[in-house]
């Protein structure tokens, strides 16, 4: 290795006191007399859009433990409260924090405990989101309401599930949440989010166009770090304003010349699959950036409203506009989430942002995305040359992840890349 | 009855083989459907033969070049098998979104080993059996009879399904008299037989299992029955796999009896009948949402399986309860905490094993049963 690589991270430092601000907000709630949901899945805006209702993002709660390096604890919790290992460890999470606030389990970090919801929601992409909602249902009696939103296989069903997923929320997700909040539901609260939501990820997507740029400005990580104003802020000014400085930033970036990768650029560009490993990006980086190497985009932070214009926040139904985005806009949203629609999704990826190779994330525990994997890079390295490889391990659960395994399999992907350019 | 069981044992020592050879006799077509809640009468009034996938006989090999180690045994068989080319005489295949996992298994075999006839049904859960839910489910039932009827060219009838619904019916009581005898008489059959006999109605023709069993259960309604020795024990959970014959007989060598089961090679499969009305497609939604044996994978918040089982336990005079996990399943993995809890609650003796693809470790299995069996009583 001549060169020395180092990375010149952006900064994001902006996320932090966001996401505490979320959190604390989240704790705060029940004293200011509102009511808790807790939600899975693409239907959180609804319960968001709801004034008098805190919401607490499952995979959100995760990915903060994850970073705040506190996951680990949770799930010796659960453990100890009778949860199997195999089980998806963001299940495992929730039901390991509410076993500590049932047993009053002393806490390191008393920033996992969160208040018990009034409501759960869950949207069941993955029908797992389900179960544990349930387990909590079970435990603790919340009510829960579960809608199903299949991922589909064919463009052709997509309608079809649309109509059915529109009338879930309409039959039991919004009276559910009347009830629950004591209030009619807010449609125009939620146009006014979509509004301004559009407004941010009209900008955050021109951020996004200099992780396209060769050398690239920036990195999927530090994306995936600042995908928190996108959801816990969504529709607020501070979202806004923090994509204004980052755009800023990277404009400043673009007029000096400064890539994410000292000295003059990446020598790798990665595609990265499945969820990001919360607990463990540093980690990740840091077996990539010594050989040039940077995650440059992924499917899932692309989940995160990647086409505003797909939205039309004056639609007459607004309570239907969020689910045709899903289903039936241009861009098919709920689409990529399947291998069917997924592997259409990271082609586009691959071209438009000149990825070198793609490695595939694939959880031990969370079993959403890893059963097509395989077949799908079988396919692009057969269509395109860019080779994929995929590694094992966990978002949060550190037992499952080990080092020794992931440098060898990235450089042998850095190595296959290399032997292709030959 | 040693020869009915022959037939029996012939389907399910090797179902590639049985079947292949039923397909070249009767020169018609087999589908394949995967467990546990697809309508086969629908399939069978197409005048096919659905069988029901089931984990393969061999070691997973070449399964893992499309699926990795830590999913469950039922995706990767087939899978493997697939890809193989083991299921090659199947003319069409079913599959449905029953869980995470299943509902990617037909990607994988579209690209490399797909059927003449393939078909994915976006089966919903029966969380609050909402009109939504019906009518969808309805539709996809509908979907399922157009597509066979193009394949066939053949018309699916009301009539045709009625006939379909009325076999089926008469193959799950007669099943459901079985398990009356095993629970009257426990012994009366091994557990490994009564495993067979249910697992070979999911592998061949309906009508035929029926007449068998029907000859089968007369035998044994007169069978001079000598009290069996040995704990009662209700077996649990084994979601879409038949659990190793090997684990039945190790369960009665180390003194326990099966008495009666909510597995799905077992009670689950023939639990409840679709109702003969005039609107056949409506009498399979409604069986589709009997909400009861509670499945984890079709989530039913206002029923608990732990209370289901505490209930069943009492009333066949079960000693304790063996959980066959199906290794990394996860409806079943996010729910047994609880049955655990509601079972220690109810002071019912429980021990779980874990059911692979392949059994890792008799060894081990023995010394968890054998504990088990003194934690019941006896040595
Ligand atoms: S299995 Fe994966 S997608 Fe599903 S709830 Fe768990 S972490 Fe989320
Ligand atoms: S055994 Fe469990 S995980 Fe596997 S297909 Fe069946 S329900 Fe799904």
């Amino acid at each position: 290795m001549s060169v020395e690589y180092k990375l010149n991270r952006l900064d994001t430092s902006g996320v932090g006191p966001l996401v505490d601000k979320h959190w604390r907000e989240l704790r705060e709630a029940k004293e200011k007399g509102m009511k808790v949901a807790w939600s899975s899945g693409p239907l959180f805006v609804y319960s968001y859009a709801t004034p008098n209702m805190a919401s607490h993002f499952m995979a959100g709660y995760a990915a903060y433990c994850g970073g705040r390096k506190m996951a680990d604890e949770v799930l010796e919790a659960a453990e100890k409260y009778g949860e199997l290992r195999d089980t998806c460890s963001y299940h495992r999470l929730h039901t390991g924090m509410m076993a500590m606030i049932a047993n009053d389990w002393p806490v390191t970090d008393p920033r996992v405990i969160l208040p018990l919801p009034d409501l759960l929601i869950s949207g069941r992409f993955c029908t797992e989101m389900s179960h544990y909602m349930e387990a909590i249902y079970r435990r603790f009696g919340v009510k829960a309401v579960i809608i199903e939103l299949p991922v589909a296989r064919k463009t052709e069903d997509l309608p079809r599930i649309e109509k059915y997923v529109t009338d879930q929320v309409k039959e039991t997700l919004i009276p559910a949440i009347e009830k629950t909040s004591g209030s009619k539901f807010n449609e125009d609260n939620l146009r006014r989010i979509f509004r301004d939501w559009k407004e941010t990820c009209i900008i955050r997507n021109k951020c996004w166009e200099f992780l396209k740029r060769k050398p690239a400005l920036w990195t999927l990580w530090d994306y995936g770090v600042s995908i928190a104003p996108i959801f816990y802020a969504m529709g607020k000014p501070e979202s806004h304003a923090y994509y204004v400085n980052l755009l800023e930033q990277l404009e400043e970036r673009a007029a000096k010349n400064i890539p994410a990768v000292h000295p003059d650029g990446e020598k790798y560009r990665l595609y990265w699959d499945g969820w990001l490993p919360w607990a463990f990006l540093g980690k990740f980086l840091r077996l990539m950036v010594p050989h040039g190497a940077i995650p440059i985009s992924g499917r899932y932070p692309w989940e995160f409203f990647p086409y505003p214009e797909d939205i039309n926040p004056e639609a007459d139904d607004i309570i239907h506009e969020w689910i045709r985005v899903l289903y039936t806009s241009p861009n098919r949203l709920a689409y990529h989430d399947g291998p069917w629609g997924g592997k259409e999704h990271i082609e586009k990826l691959l071209e438009e942002y000149s990825i070198d190779g793609m490695l595939f994330f694939s959880s031990k525990t969370c079993r959403m995305w890893n059963l097509g994997q395989l077949d799908i890079i079988d396919k692009i390295e057969r269509k395109y040359g860019i080779p994929g490889i995929v590694i094992e391990g966990d978002m949060i659960d550190s037992s499952m992840v080990s080092e020794d395994q992931l440098r060898t399999r990235i450089e042998a992907l850095l190595e296959m890349i290399d032997a292709r350019r030959r | 009855m040693e020869e009915m069981m022959k037939e029996f044992f012939r389907y399910t020592s090797d179902p590639y083989r049985a079947i292949s050879e039923w397909k070249d006799a009767s020169k018609k077509k087999v589908v394949g459907v995967f467990p546990m809640w697809l309508p086969e009468e629908i399939i069978h009034a197409s005048g096919m033969l659905p069988v029901v996938m089931w984990r393969s006989n061999e070691a997973i090999t070449w399964g893992y070049a499309h699926v990795p180690s830590y999913n469950c045994p039922m995706n990767k068989s087939v899978v493997d098998d697939a890809v193989k080319g083991k299921l090659k005489f199947m003319d069409g295949m079913v599959f449905l979104r029953e869980c995470l996992q299943s509902q990617e298994v037909p990607y994988i075999i579209e690209n490399n080993a797909c059927p003449p006839f393939e078909e994915y049904l976006y089966l919903p859960p029966i969380y609050h059996g909402d009109k939504a839910s019906k009518g969808f489910t309805r539709d996809e039932f509908e979907k399922l009879r157009a597509g066979l009827e193009k394949f066939t060219g053949e018309k699916i009838t009301d009539e045709k399904l009625r006939e379909s619904i009325r076999i089926y019916n008469r193959n799950r009581s007669l099943l459901r008299r079985l398990y009356e005898i095993r629970r009257e008489k426990p012994g009366i059959l091994k557990g490994r037989d009564i495993l067979r006999i249910v697992w070979a109605s999911m592998l061949m023709p309906k009508e035929e299992h029926s007449k068998l069993l029907e000859k089968l259960i007369s035998e044994l309604e007169k069978k001079d029955y000598v009290q069996a020795k040995g704990k009662k024990v209700f077996l649990s959970g084994c979601l879409c796999i038949h659990p190793q014959l090997e684990l039945m007989d190790m369960i009665e060598a180390l003194g326990m009896l099966v008495v009666d089961d909510d597995i799905y090679v077992g009670y689950r499969y023939f639990a409840n009948d679709a109702q003969l009305t005039d609107d056949p497609i409506g009498a399979m939604v409604e069986r589709y949402f009997i909400k009861t044996p509670v499945d984890p994978a079709k989530g039913e918040v206002e029923l608990h399986w732990g209370d289901e089982l505490v209930e069943k336990v009492k009333k066949v005079g079960a000693e304790g309860i063996i959980t066959l996990l199906t290794k990394y399943c996860p409806p079943h993995l996010c729910y047994y905490p609880d049955i655990k809890v509601k079972l220690a609650d109810a002071g019912i003796p429980e021990v779980l094993i874990e059911v692979e693809h392949e059994i890792i470790s008799l060894e081990g299995i023995r010394t968890r049963l054998q504990s088990f069996k003194e934690m019941i009583g006896g040595v």
